[in-house]
Order: structure tokens, then sequence, then C-alpha cells
């Protein structure tokens, strides 16, 4: 009996915290962020911000965009008070209805970014979204391997290039560059254009040794491939292992990406995720951020007060000059999206 | 009724009532959530109710493919899984004491670290200035790097070593539960040694290798990341759904890709009943 009594108070107590617990969720001192593992980095940035502001940040991670997506549907835009995910997805987000205005009473230093980083069409009116980072897929090549000199897209299809290339596994992106080396939009849908872009997807064949999403870099620094088109910080890390690779921004056009931070329509700790917005846009921090993720940073208040080597490196700064070649991959509707998808089955197949 | 019969019967409602939460849990995890998908793959992507269409949208020559590609890399890592793991799984308990111990603890030990971590540590080995090239080109055997990774080689590697345990395992217990004095036995009638092999070791020891076959080929069939870490770039099943889930989005033909693939799977697992197979401690 005795032991009955103990057990029924335990569950009393426990309960009795549980309905504190919820009481308190309004207004205490936590921040949950849900982006990548890694992408905001905890020591020079999350706990910096813990100790100004008392607010316990606690940091869930995806592996994708799309699982973002689908988590964030299911929990109805709730749980999440920050998430960090790229453009394309975040368009949809905010199509869906999942996101929240920020507060630009707290957020008041929105105007350190660059303008050609904002009013973009995840968010037109700049409402929603707060840029973290920016980056442009590039080709790098070993000049040591490599026989030609690359200057764009249409080079990679050149013969002596057979079994030495490194293209990212991503139907959007790789067959969007295809597009680009032929004078088109990466977005399109027209059924003959990109049936041609098949066609010439598959006489690139022969020159593809692998295809990865991720550290495709690793591949050109072993040896193992004499050129990659890769994303911006890979294109970095593959200069820091050999600096005598040469990086080519594509003449042909490139391809665009910016990820940014927004509230979700239920998170439960809006008015510290505002906080966290304001903080995030401070130059050095989003210095820190660039610097540390090595990506381009949309913050020009930030390169004021960023270190020497980064403005000296062109993966980082060459975006300036070449604002108006830049083109986003969108999110399409799903049939369209599907038609990307069977071009790119149907191309691996035959790998 | 007897005093015995009713002690039979108290018995057996005392074994239902510990069964009962198992059946539980297993409705809720595993039942349920195969009911949902199967749903899904037979509603229509705009909600308007009871449709094959899903199915339909399999019908198509390179999904064909796909599934043809899965079982090709699930069949080769079970041969190769074989024709390494019998031998392995014979000699540990062939071996003695001291040994044995030892060669279980190598086959074990890995399941203790990631199979992630594993893989890169391969994918590093294999490199271009990797451990493996660097010593064939220092020996003088080759004097140009040999392109490992990203072959379908590297990717039926990293597949066997991650699956040969479940074949070392069961080929080990069989040819450990065999009783060796029959073999003996054939020797001393005047039985070859290969002969006393193929005609008493093997049969004894056959529901040990179809075992570990059906363990090592059914898992193969389903899993794709490890062609994408050693940068094999093939389509397998695996992709064909996550990226119809993540990508396109369409979670009803999706469904219907992961319906079609827990059927083939279960229809490997009837064969092997048929044929007289083990049931492997899941039937």
């Amino acid at each position: 009996m005795k032991k009955l009594i103990c057990l029924l108070l335990m569950l009393a107590c426990l309960f009795t915290c549980a309905i504190a617990e919820t009481v308190n969720a309004k207004d205490e001192a936590v921040l949950n962020i849900f982006t990548w593992e890694g992408y905001i980095d905890y020591s020079t940035v999350i706990e910096p911000f813990e100790k100004e502001t008392g607010i316990k940040v606690n940091y869930a991670t995806f592996a994708s965009n799309e699982e973002m997506f689908e988590k964030l549907s299911a929990v109805n835009g709730g749980e999440y008070d920050i998430i960090l995910a790229s453009d394309y997805i975040l368009n949809a987000a905010r199509e869906a209805g999942l996101m929240q205005k920020f507060d630009a009473s707290v957020v008041t230093n929105f105007g350190n970014l660059n303008p050609d980083f904002t009013s973009k069409f995840f968010d037109p009116a700049n409402e929603y979204v707060v840029p973290y980072v920016s980056g442009i897929p590039l080709i790098v090549y070993d000049p040591a391997v490599v026989e030609i000199e690359i200057d764009g897209f249409e080079d990679l299809w050149d013969p002596s290039l057979k079994d030495t290339l490194g293209l990212i596994d991503d139907a959007r992106v790789t067959i969007g560059m295809v597009l680009l080396s032929m004078g088109q939009s990466m977005n399109t849908t027209d059924e003959a254009v990109l049936a041609e872009a098949a066609k010439k997807l598959e006489a690139l064949k022969e020159n593809i040794h692998v295809l990865e999403y991720e550290n495709l870099h690793n591949y050109v620094v072993s040896g193992d491939i004499g050129a990659a088109y890769t994303f911006t910080p890979f294109v970095a890390l593959a200069l820091d292992a050999n600096p005598d690779l040469k990086v080519v921004w594509p003449k042909e056009g490139l391809g665009f990406g910016i990820d940014g931070l927004f509230i979700p329509v239920n998170a439960p700790h809006a008015g510290n995720a505002n906080r966290f917005l304001e903080y995030m846009l401070r130059p050095e921090v989003a210095a820190v951020c660039a610097e540390w993720q090595y990506y381009c940073t949309p913050n020009a208040a930030a390169l004021d007060v960023i270190g020497d080597w980064y403005t000296a490196r062109s993966e980082f700064m060459g975006i300036f000059d070449r604002m108006n070649d830049a083109e986003f991959v969108l999110n399409l509707p799903a049939a369209d999206e599907q038609k990307f998808q069977d071009i790119w089955t149907t191309f691996k197949l035959g790998l | 009724m007897t005093h015995k019969q009713q002690k039979e019967r108290a018995q057996e409602r005392r074994n239902t009532l510990f069964f009962a939460p198992m059946a539980v849990l297993a409705v809720l995890l595993v039942a349920l959530p195969l009911i949902y998908v199967l749903g899904m793959s037979l509603t229509a992507n705009d909600g308007s109710g009871f449709t094959l269409a899903n199915y339909k949208a399999l019908l198509r020559a390179d999904y064909l493919l796909v599934f043809a590609n899965s079982l090709k890399l699930a069949f080769y890592t079970t041969a190769v899984s074989l024709l390494i793991g019998y031998p392995f799984g014979y000699c540990m308990a062939r071996a003695p004491r001291g040994w044995k111990s030892l060669l279980m603890m190598l086959v074990i030990i890995p399941f203790w670290t990631s199979a992630l971590v594993r893989i890169f540590g391969w994918k590093i080995l294999l490199q271009g200035n990797g451990l493996i090239n660097t010593v064939l080109k220092s020996l003088g055997l080759i004097d140009k790097s040999i392109k490992f990774l990203g072959s379908y080689g590297s990717v039926l590697l990293a597949m066997v070593y991650c699956m040969i345990s479940f074949m070392i395992l069961p080929c080990h217990s069989a040819v450990d539960k065999m009783d060796f004095t029959l073999v003996e036995a054939s020797r001393d009638l005047g039985a070859k040694p290969w002969r006393a092999f193929l005609d008493v070791t093997l049969p004894l020891t056959l529901p040990g290798i179809m075992a570990g076959c059906v363990l090592v080929f059914v898992p193969s069939v389903g899993i794709f990341y490890l062609s994408d870490i050693m940068g094999g770039g093939l389509v397998l099943v695996g992709n064909l759904i996550r990226d119809q889930l993540l990508k396109v989005r369409d979670w009803h033909t999706g469904s219907a890709m992961s319906v079609l693939l827990v059927v083939l799977t279960a229809g490997i697992y009837l064969i092997y009943r048929r044929c007289g197979g083990d049931d492997l401690g899941v039937m």
C-alpha cells in the first residue's frame, strides 16, 4: 500500500511539472533551431548568443531540405522557432503557409544585407526570410591532369576529359548546368528543350567518372578525377588542399543559391526567434558565419569586418562581378519536377 | 477436466498474457505503418479516392531496369559473400578454441563501429592517392593510379563488407553443429576429401548456407546509400523511392514502389521457406 501511495504521489508530481511546463512555454528562454548538422557553429555563434540573452538554444538537424519540409508540414509549422534551409524550399514553405513574418521592430538591421541578395523569389517583399549565406556551383580543375584550358561548361564535353569529371548527383543542378551550356534557363519546362538537354547530357557520359552530391573536392585532391562541378565550400576546400587547382566561373551562366533563416508559422518562441534573427544579421556575426561555412556572405556590412584572407579569395567574392548571370533553381510543380527526374534516371541507368 | 489439463490451461493463459504486449507493439510499429503505406499507394495524389494509377505509373521500362539493377547488385553481393563467408565460417568452426573466439571477435567487433565510418575508411584506402594505390605504385606494379572509386567493383566491395557477417554467422553455426564423425566415416569408406565435402559436409550445412543467402540478399535489395557513398552513381530501388518521396514529393507513387519492394522481399522469403528453409527466428 505504501508503495502504491508513493507511486501515485510521484505521478502527481510529474503531472504538475508537465502542466507548469506548458504554462511556461510561452515565455521560456528557449530557442529551437532546425537545420543541417554543423551549419551554425556552436562556439563562435550560438554560445555567445546564449551568454548574451540567457536563451537556451536547442539544435535539431535534418539531412535534406525535403526532409525539413516534410517534418515541418507534419507539425503544422510548430515545434521549431528558427529554420535554416535553401531558397527553393523556402519558397515552397512560404507558399504552403508555413512561415510567419519576422518582426521588423526587433530585426532592425535587415538593411545590413546587400540588396542583390534580397527581394528574391522566395520572399519578394522581404517579410519572411533573412538570408544567411549564398553559393554558386563552380568548376574546379587540376591543370596537372586536364590538358585543356577550361573556361565554361562547353569545355566539359571535350574528348580529352574522358573519365575525368565529377558532377553533382542532382537532377535539377546538373541538367540545369546542361541547360545553361545551351543558353537556356535552368528552370525551363519546355519539352523540346528538355529533350535536347537530355541528348546533350547523354553525350557527356563518356567523360563522367563520378556522380556525388557532396564532397566532390576529395576526388579532385586525391587525383581520382581531373575536374569537378561543385558547390562553393567544396571548391574552397579543394583549393585549401591544393592551391594549384584552377577555379572557373563558367562564361555561359551561373547557378545561384541562397540559404536563409525563417520563423515557422506556429513557432513556440517567436519572440526569441526574432532576437536571434537580429543577432545573425550583425556584421561581426555574419562575418564569422561566412568564414566558418566557406560561403559567400549576403551581408554587406560583414565584408567590412571580415578577414582579409576571405576577401582575397575569388570563390567567395567573384559573385559580385557576375550577379546578373546568376540564376536560381526554382521549385517546380510535381509534374515538371518529374520531367527532370525522368531524364536523370534514364541517364544514370545508362552510365 | 483433469488437474493436469487445468494446469496446462492456466499456463497457456499466462503465456497469452506475456505475448500480448509484444503483439500490441508488433501491430503498432509494423502492421499499422505498412497498412498506411498500402493505403497511400491505393489512393490518388489529388485525394479523389481509390485508384490503381500509382501502380500503373510503375509499369515503365526504366523502372523495371532499376529493380533489375537492385536485384543484380544483391545477387552479386550474395554470391561473393558466400564465396568468402562460407570458408571463413567453416574455418572458424573447425579452429582450435582460442582461435575460434579470436575469429568470432573479428567478425563481431566491426558491428560496434558505425558502418558509415567504416565505409569512409575504405574510401580513403581506395582513393587515387590512398594507401592501396601508393603501395601498388611503390611496388612498381602500376605507374598510374587505378580509379577504384566510382566503379561497380568498389560498390560491390562496400556491400560485401557490410553484409558478410550475416553470411559468416549462419554458416559457422551450421558447420559447428555438424557431426564430423560422418565426414570421418565417409573418409574411412574411401571418399576423397572433396568428395566427402560435396556429399556430406555441403548437404549437412545447406540450411546454414540458405539462411545466410536470404539474410544477405534481402537487405541488399534495399540498400542504396553504399552506392552513393562509393560514387557508384547507380540507380537502385532505394534511390528511386527516396527521390519520389522527397524530390518529386509524390508520396502515393513512392508508396506503390515501397509496396512492390516489400512484396518482392516477402516473395523471396516465401520461396526460401518452400525450399525447406529455417524460420530464421522471424516466423
